[in-house]
């Protein structure tokens, strides 16, 4: 036995030995990866798309770069961004260029992943200082904005007519809102579709004056009276069936529900134009801005940025790249495919003149609340969103005083 | 789902009877044999050490390390933590455990339901299949055998499809005027569902039940049962699975001699008298074999979560097996996904121990070893 | 009148007890007939559905012929439709024929040398290695999930067909089932062959493999239906979509993409399609399947 037992050790020993002592996979060089310098190099950019829409966008984009620049670029769709880019950055081979939403930002770049190329980019400046600072870390701008989106209330025009209502009738706080809704609700149409998540439904948080956090997110604010007003109103409207979430109708999104005639007004953002365009060209709707609550408007802020792998061979073909499709004119043919506003603050001016439309998402920008950035935050605001799927029979103060709790914990991990 | 063992080790080699036919200088011959031994198990020795152990021994050291993936958890500059991973999830008050006491919750209900119902449903297809005055008896064993041989991920878009809130399934409810629920939405424990539907609770029971905690879950969300969105998911397993373990009935079925029956028949027993006091007696060791495989498979329920909502709604469909995979891959924090898998291994090798213990206490025979016999067709 | 037994033996086939009445047994058929409709129900659901459009797969989920029957799912699958889509189905099938293929044959040769071993061949370590094999039969797959990825990653294999691969070519159970059948040969035979002066290699190849077909074709089929329907360890294994198979293509698929909308006869196409290889052999083989059902290895 004694003998086995040896030989067993032993076979381990070397086995961990050999193996961890030729471990390639892990080992990323001190300056990063040496640099590939042929004249047409292979690209691979992965991007989280929100429809047929912007994938077109972007792969038009991408072609003309190509022709520019003589590389080659294939651009793949993530089905599942998060797990696969954390899968990539472990495995070490991550894509060239990527989306990173600002909510997985400081995670990326407190582990080290991100090439921070703000400083190779000349015309910095010109991008919206609030997306700046959003994708900025340790004072260095790691990655330039894509784009930026506010959350806005889409109505269906001909639902709203049949029902009797008129333009007048456009909900501007939460009792119009709470009536439209009831009011629109008959058959298979639900007045108010959205999704179960603090993206969406934080609005009405900010509307009622509170937020997750402090300005600084240094500080934990969830379990504050006015974040349970806010969710209390939306339980409200779950409770009584006016409002509903998304998969409640059978549909992957709000977008979907409206486009479908399930949903007479829906939360979403600017994404939805372009989606609408695509899939359900016949569907007239209307974008206002969404309601005021007991402490005036509020709306909810998204961007992402064109991530550069720090283990990326191709560190300046792809920010060549990146530079090309956020340039001002990249950025209005993305505009006007997609729907998402530009992140150039010379060319904002351009695209509202351009998509009067869309006016109440660009005026959301002047009193939007960004999205929550701490690392190692995801899992906590993923409780908070299971957590919202329950609403409709849970206990709001119930629901924030959790998310207070695991929010504290997390910061206190992460500090 | 999962391969387990069912055989015990074989006993060691016979020693070499002295009147054995064999070549003089024997010697050569054994270290020869020695060389071929090794030569036809070293691919085996070298793939199952590298895939099977070695993985373990890593995870191990990274389940006691804060790593969030982007670093090379095996140089001295890892940010080792000691069992704080394990801490985190067991003892401290937090989110951690809180979620892994909801998947433990999760997939205590499913293997609750899923093992009774199709451990049942097997038996009884079996023991209908097994009539030998069947028609069309093999077609049938062929329709209840198939969905465990088709893909998991396929199964579950079809059920996906089926269950949807305005589905087939609830289309079929429809006829019988009952209007279903949205099935893959619906995050209500069914318990408090039925006392609801009863009068007896109002929606969820507040009160002591809601205040008392155990692992950072309230009472009244360990006693709620398996969400609505779980049930489809315990329908599903017990669907896919029942065929296969029908298939281990039915092998034992056959495998009872025929005498029995009929000298059980020639005493007057009528059908249910030999069923329960000549079949089911003699399918004990089957049973039990059965149930401990479903104990065991059941533990370990990943695919169709991962498909059917990834946990959602509400973290009703969340298994320990998914949190560590939700951990390591969505969250980069590795360490604590490999803790929850440790910890998911305990377990299962709990319910394998118990097995084992079980079917060496039951003694003398190996069910299986029969079955596989009599699946051989030797007649003995 | 099959047995699970692929040769015909003679059994008796009379019943023991004499038939039910009438009326019984026509309630029994009956009952007997829902049960194998709910078994059957929802893969033909499936198919139907894949032939009709999006709008009347929502209205009308139930119905077993579609209104106007259309092909376009397919088309749209095997890329001669509007490629707009990106579901690169065939890029997903010939990874998983890729795999399928080459880890079924490399099973095969290892499961049978190694179980030949196990169950024939005198050396120093044997007891310890059934007993390793044992151990490693025990381990739950979906408790490795995180522990792959490391290996994987530390032989810099990650994402590489050779990580896809490699890693399933060793099958504890499968040598589990190559060693119990090697045991039921008779060894007067390999005695005969080894008088004759073959050596261990020879006895193998020549007289031990040939006589094990019912065995190796239980093996092949296993083999191929598990590593066709893998998912756990194509997941951790590969990351980028060059390497998606139909199982973690479809999965991803199914399971994400936001504003991609239902379209359910399209993922159910999918997975009609891909459960069809594993399908057409089930059917072929099916014996050998049930063989495999009983021989340990509950899947």
């Amino acid at each position: 036995m004694f003998r086995r037992s040896t030989v067993a050790v032993t076979a381990c020993a070397v086995l961990v030995t050999t193996a961890t002592a030729c471990s390639s996979g892990f080992d990323k060089s001190k300056n990063g990866p040496e640099q590939d310098s042929a004249k047409k190099q292979s690209l691979r950019v992965l991007i989280a798309t929100s429809g047929d829409a912007e994938t077109k966008a972007v792969k038009k984009a991408t072609a003309a770069w190509e022709k520019k620049s003589g590389h080659k670029v294939t651009v793949q769709l993530a089905k599942d961004m998060d797990q696969q880019l954390a899968q990539a950055f472990a495995g070490n081979r991550p894509p060239d260029a990527f989306y990173v939403n600002s909510d997985q930002f400081a995670n990326y770049a407190k582990g080290g992943s991100l090439y921070a190329y703000g400083d190779k980019v000349p015309d910095a400046d010109d991008f919206a200082p609030q997306l700046r600072k959003a994708f900025t870390y340790k004072g260095k701008l790691v990655c330039l904005p894509k784009d930026s989106s506010t959350l806005g209330l889409a109505v269906d025009t001909d639902k709203w007519k049949k029902a009797g209502l008129t333009e007048k009738d456009y909900p501007t706080t939460w009792e119009e809102l709470e009536k439209t809704a009831d009011k629109l609700t008959s058959g298979k149409t639900t007045g108010l579709v959205t999704t179960n998540e603090y993206q969406r439904l934080g609005a009405f948080m900010k509307q009622s004056g509170g937020w997750i956090t402090d300005r600084n997110e240094t500080k934990m604010t969830a379990d504050s009276k006015e974040n349970a007003e806010g969710l209390g109103f939306a339980k409200k409207m779950l409770k009584s069936g006016s409002m509903k979430f998304a998969k409640q109708v059978d549909t992957g999104w709000a977008g979907e529900a409206l486009g479908k005639g399930k949903a007479a007004m829906i939360i979403e953002g600017n994404w939805l134009q372009g989606a609408m365009k695509l899939d359900f060209p016949d569907v007239d709707y209307k974008i206002v801005p969404l309601p005021a609550g007991p402490a005036g408007k509020g709306t909810l802020a998204f961007s992402n940025c064109w991530g550069v792998a720090k283990e990326s061979t191709h560190q300046k073909a792809a920010v060549d790249l990146v530079r090309h499709l956020t340039s001002a004119k990249e950025q209005l043919a993305s505009s006007d495919a997609v729907g998402v506003m530009p992140s150039r603050e010379s060319v904002m001016d351009d695209f509202a003149k351009e998509h009067p439309e869309s006016k109440a998402w660009v005026e959301g920008n002047e009193y939007a609340q960004g999205p929550v950035t701490v690392p190692g935050f995801t899992k906590v605001l993923d409780q908070f969103n299971a957590d919202l799927q329950g609403l409709s029979t849970g206990d709001p103060a119930k629901i924030l005083s959790t998310l207070q709790r695991n929010g504290e914990q997390a910061i206190k991990k992460g500090n | 789902m999962s391969t387990s063992v069912t055989e015990r080790p074989a006993p060691p080699p016979l020693p070499r009877r002295p009147g054995r036919p064999g070549r003089p200088g024997s010697r050569t011959t054994r270290g020869r044999e020695g060389l071929w031994g090794w030569l036809f198990v070293s691919p085996m020795v070298l793939g199952l050490g590298l895939f099977m152990a070695l993985p373990i021994l890593m995870a191990a050291w990274v389940s006691l390390l804060n790593w969030d993936g982007q670093s090379n958890p095996f140089t001295p500059d890892a940010d080792f933590v000691g069992l704080q991973n394990y801490q985190s999830l067991l003892a401290e008050d937090g989110l951690a455990r809180s979620l892994l006491a909801t998947s433990l919750r999760n997939n205590l209900y499913y293997v609750l339901l899923t093992v009774p119902l199709q451990t049942g449903l097997a038996l009884t297809l079996a023991i209908i299949v097994n009539q030998r005055m069947l028609r069309g008896r093999s077609m049938l064993r062929t329709t209840f055998y198939f969905p465990s041989v088709t893909s998991s991920i396929a199964v579950c878009t079809v059920f996906l499809f089926l269950f949807q809130g305005s589905g087939a399934v609830n289309q079929l409810l429809s006829w019988v005027g009952v209007k279903g629920p949205n099935w893959f939405q619906d995050s209500r424990g069914v318990l408090w569902v039925l006392l609801d539907a009863l009068g007896i609770v109002d929606g969820k029971p507040g009160g002591v039940l809601a205040e008392h905690t155990m692992m950072g879950l309230p009472f009244s969300e360990w006693l709620a049962g398996p969400s609505v969105a779980m049930c489809t998911l315990i329908v599903l397993a017990v669907w896919t699975t029942s065929g296969t373990f029908m298939l281990i009935f039915l092998a034992a079925l056959q495998d009872i001699p025929r005498e029995l029956e009929e000298a059980a028949a020639l005493d007057g027993a009528g059908r249910r008298h030999i069923l329960r006091h000549v079949l089911l007696p003699a399918l004990r060791p089957v049973m039990f074999l059965v149930t401990t495989l479903g104990l065991i498979g059941t533990w370990q329920v990943f695919d169709q979560v991962y498909v059917l909502g990834q946990g959602e709604p509400a973290n009703t469909t969340l298994t320990p097996a998914f949190l560590s995979y939700s951990y390591g891959f969505d969250n980069a924090e590795f360490g604590q996904g490999a803790a929850i898998s440790f910890i998911l291994l305990g377990i299962v090798l709990l319910m394998t121990g118990v097995q084992r213990w079980f079917l060496r206490e039951r003694g003398a025979r190996n069910p299986l070893a029969k079955l596989r016999k009599g699946a051989r067709g030797a007649q003995d | 009148m099959r047995r699970t037994d692929p040769s015909p033996t003679a059994t008796d086939e009379r019943p023991v007890l004499a038939r039910v009445p009438r009326p019984a047994r026509l309630a029994g058929y009956a009952l007997l007939i829902g049960f194998a409709l709910l078994y059957a129900l929802p893969f033909l659901v499936q198919l139907s559905t894949s032939f009709k459009t999006d709008p009347e797969a929502a209205s009308n989920p139930l119905s077993l012929l579609p209104q106007a029957p259309t092909t376009a799912v397919f088309e749209q699958l095997t890329g001669s439709g509007d490629t707009g889509k990106d579901v690169p189905f065939l890029r997903w099938l010939s990874n998983s024929a890729l795999v399928t293929v080459v880890v079924t044959l490399g099973r095969v040769l290892f499961d049978s040398a190694a179980g030949y071993a196990l169950a024939r061949l005198r050396f120093r370590g044997r007891a310890v290695l059934v007993t390793f094999v044992i151990a490693v039969m025990a381990v739950p797959p979906v408790v490795l999930l995180i522990p792959k990825f490391l290996v994987l990653n530390t032989l810099g294999i990650f994402d590489t067909y050779t990580g896809m691969i490699v890693p399933l070519l060793f099958d504890a159970a499968g040598i589990f089932i190559m060693k119990q059948f090697f045991e039921s040969i008779p060894r007067e035979v390999e005695e005969a062959a080894r008088i004759d002066g073959a050596g261990v290699g020879r006895i193998f190849w020549y007289v031990v493999l040939p006589m094990s077909r019912p065995a190796l074709i239980t093996v092949t089929l296993l083999s191929f239906q598990g590593s066709w329907n893998e998912f756990t360890h194509f997941l951790v294994a590969t990351q980028s979509s060059d390497y998606e198979t139909l199982t973690t293509g479809l999965a991803r698929f199914v399971s994400g993409g936001l504003g991609a909308g239902t379209q359910y006869p399209l993922k159910l196409g999918a997975a009609l399609l891909s459960t069809i290889p594993v399908a057409v052999l089930f059917f072929c083989f099916q014996r050998y399947f049930i063989r495999g059902a009983n021989a340990g290895s509950v899947k």
